[in-house]
């Protein structure tokens, strides 16, 4: 079942997980098949050839085509879209954030990864980081009073992160989902990845909620309940139940990708 | 021959692994403790050496000084957080978390942390950035509790790592361990780690059981030692056999001496 909602709902929570009662038992057989076609394909791709470096997919080498542009990948971009992040993983252990974009730095500096990013926002003029101090202010007012409170026995895993290594190591699947919750324990399923962007909701971020299933999927051999993806720009939800005909779409766009990207390669 | 096991994360492969374990490790007996003194002893070293399996797998390379950030603090918060919750199952994970960061800040008031410890790093912090301590932590916890609970047999959260001085070596060697599954004769070790296993995986796992071994009182090794990596869904094991436990310890020597010729490089 698919929702689609124009507006902000009144709680992404809430929207995530739904009626316990409606959710379909755990479906841990699929994987394998998965896999096996996955394995498949990268075998066609390839034959017997070994790139000399490992083809890596991503979520945004879904987003769009590698020769495309996008300007929400610029470093401006990028940095406003990590720092939005950082502020979804605080609001999901209960820090009430009161300067967004402070908060935010604080957060990216404390953490001691994303360097070259911090670099950048050291560069900004006081024009620029005002703009992206406004941005990142703007995207964070509209996903705190989207997300409703999260129960603190949900367990929210926030940055997680996976790794598929595929093809003998020919293709390597990487994702991080932004924030994971539910249990993989009992017999119904229960997992929701949810994905944060700061752009608009278009097609591309449809293939990126199908891998972000597709990757939890291989790596837990269990099949998420929901992937759903949130825009801080606009503030719509996409919602999407994770059955095999979705995780099955997902291979063959995975597969458009590394032929795309290993024939640049 | 030594033992590797390599399989998928499920929820019964762990399982399997804990149940399948070999039923009768080796022990380390005084003349290999001491045969392995003079070897360390061999390897002179002008400083206190401090070993364990990430140098293993890095052969020896030297890397920055150890600062504390939310990442290296979530297994020390993580683990806590989840012994309380054994402890107290009607607490969430979340307030475990809360709660031993608290008792960490405690400490700190009341005088009981030394500078450079985590209790004085976390009294420092923004509430941010110790905001992003939790959320780290709760990730680690979470990760291992739900390893946990797909065994079938008593297990516990480590509550220390292991850790053993090499007598007149001026070496000390530690074992990270996050799982400890079954009785202390027969017991097989679980250690989480983040990302994706490496090709030196399998030395790292083996530099583990050998100082876990070293520093059990009478020598028993583990039955098995499992190494868990849920961002890659895999894990690989290796056997308490005598082999693996020689492997280990010769992979730990190799190390000194790694790290000894990069020192006199560095010194030139």
């Amino acid at each position: 079942m698919t929702q689609t909602t124009t507006q902000s709902p009144h709680s992404v929570v809430e929207a995530l997980r739904g009626k316990r009662t409606a959710r379909p038992r755990v479906d841990a057989t699929s994987a394998a098949g998965l896999r096996g076609e996955l394995e498949d394909g990268i075998y066609k791709v390839f034959g017997s050839t070994t790139p000399r470096h490992p083809v890596i997919v991503r979520a945004s080498s879904l987003r769009q085509s590698h020769r495309a542009t996008d300007l929400a990948l610029s470093r401006t971009g990028l940095l406003r879209g990590i720092l939005v992040s950082q502020l979804l993983r605080l609001m999901s252990v209960g820090v009430v954030v009161e300067h967004a974009f402070d908060d935010a730095v604080d957060t990216l500096r404390g953490e001691g990864r994303a360097i070259d990013l911090l670099g950048h926002l050291d560069q900004l003029d006081n024009e620029e980081r005002a703009r992206l101090a406004t941005d990142v202010t703007a995207h964070a007012v509209t996903l705190s009073r989207s997300m409703g409170e999260m129960a603190s026995h949900w367990t929210p895993r926030t940055a997680v992160a996976g790794y598929q290594r595929l093809g003998g190591g020919r293709v390597e699947l990487r994702d991080v989902v932004d924030l994971v919750i539910g249990s993989s324990e009992g017999g119904v399923a229960s997992i929701v990845l949810f994905d944060l962007t700061t752009s608009p909701l278009g097609e591309g971020a449809e293939r990126v909620l199908r891998y972000h299933a597709l990757v939890h999927t291989l790596k837990t051999s269990i099949v998420p309940w929901r992937s759903a993806m949130f825009s801080s720009a606009t503030g719509e939800l996409w919602t999407r139940d994770v059955d095999f005909e979705m995780l099955a779409r997902s291979v063959h766009e995975v597969l458009a990708v590394v032929e795309e990207l290993g024939s640049v390669s | 021959m030594t033992t590797l096991l390599h399989r998928r994360y499920t929820q019964g492969s762990l399982r399997e692994l804990v149940n399948d374990a070999p039923h009768e490790p080796a022990t380390l007996t005084d003349d290999h403790r001491r045969s392995l003194s003079a070897r360390f002893r061999a390897v002179t070293s002008g400083e206190h050496r401090r070993l364990d399996a990430w140098l293993v797998e890095r052969a020896g390379e030297l890397s920055g000084t150890f600062t504390w950030n939310p990442v290296t603090a979530r297994r020390l918060v993580g683990n806590a957080a989840a012994r309380r919750v054994v402890a107290r199952p009607d607490r969430s994970l979340r307030a475990a978390v809360g709660d031993e960061i608290d008792d960490q800040l405690l400490r700190v008031a009341s005088g009981y942390a030394r500078g450079g410890s985590l209790a004085y790093w976390l009294a420092g912090l923004s509430e941010p950035v110790r905001g992003l301590v939790v959320a780290e932590a709760l990730n680690w916890a979470s990760s291992t509790l739900e390893a946990a609970h797909h065994l079938d047999v008593a297990w516990s959260v480590a509550s220390s790592d292991a850790y053993y001085d090499v007598a007149a070596a001026r070496t000390t060697l530690r074992a990270r361990r996050d799982l400890i599954i079954g009785s202390p004769d027969a017991r097989v070790v679980v250690r989480l780690r983040s990302g994706a296993p490496g090709k030196s995986a399998g030395p790292g796992l083996r530099a583990d059981l050998t100082i876990e071994a070293l520093a059990e009182h009478e020598g028993h090794a583990p039955s098995r030692i499992i190494g868990l990596w849920p961002d890659a869904g895999v894990c690989l094991a290796v056997d308490g056999s005598m082999d693996d436990l020689r492997a280990g310890a010769r992979d730990l020597v190799r190390t000194a001496v790694a790290q000894r010729r990069q020192r006199l490089v560095l010194a030139a």
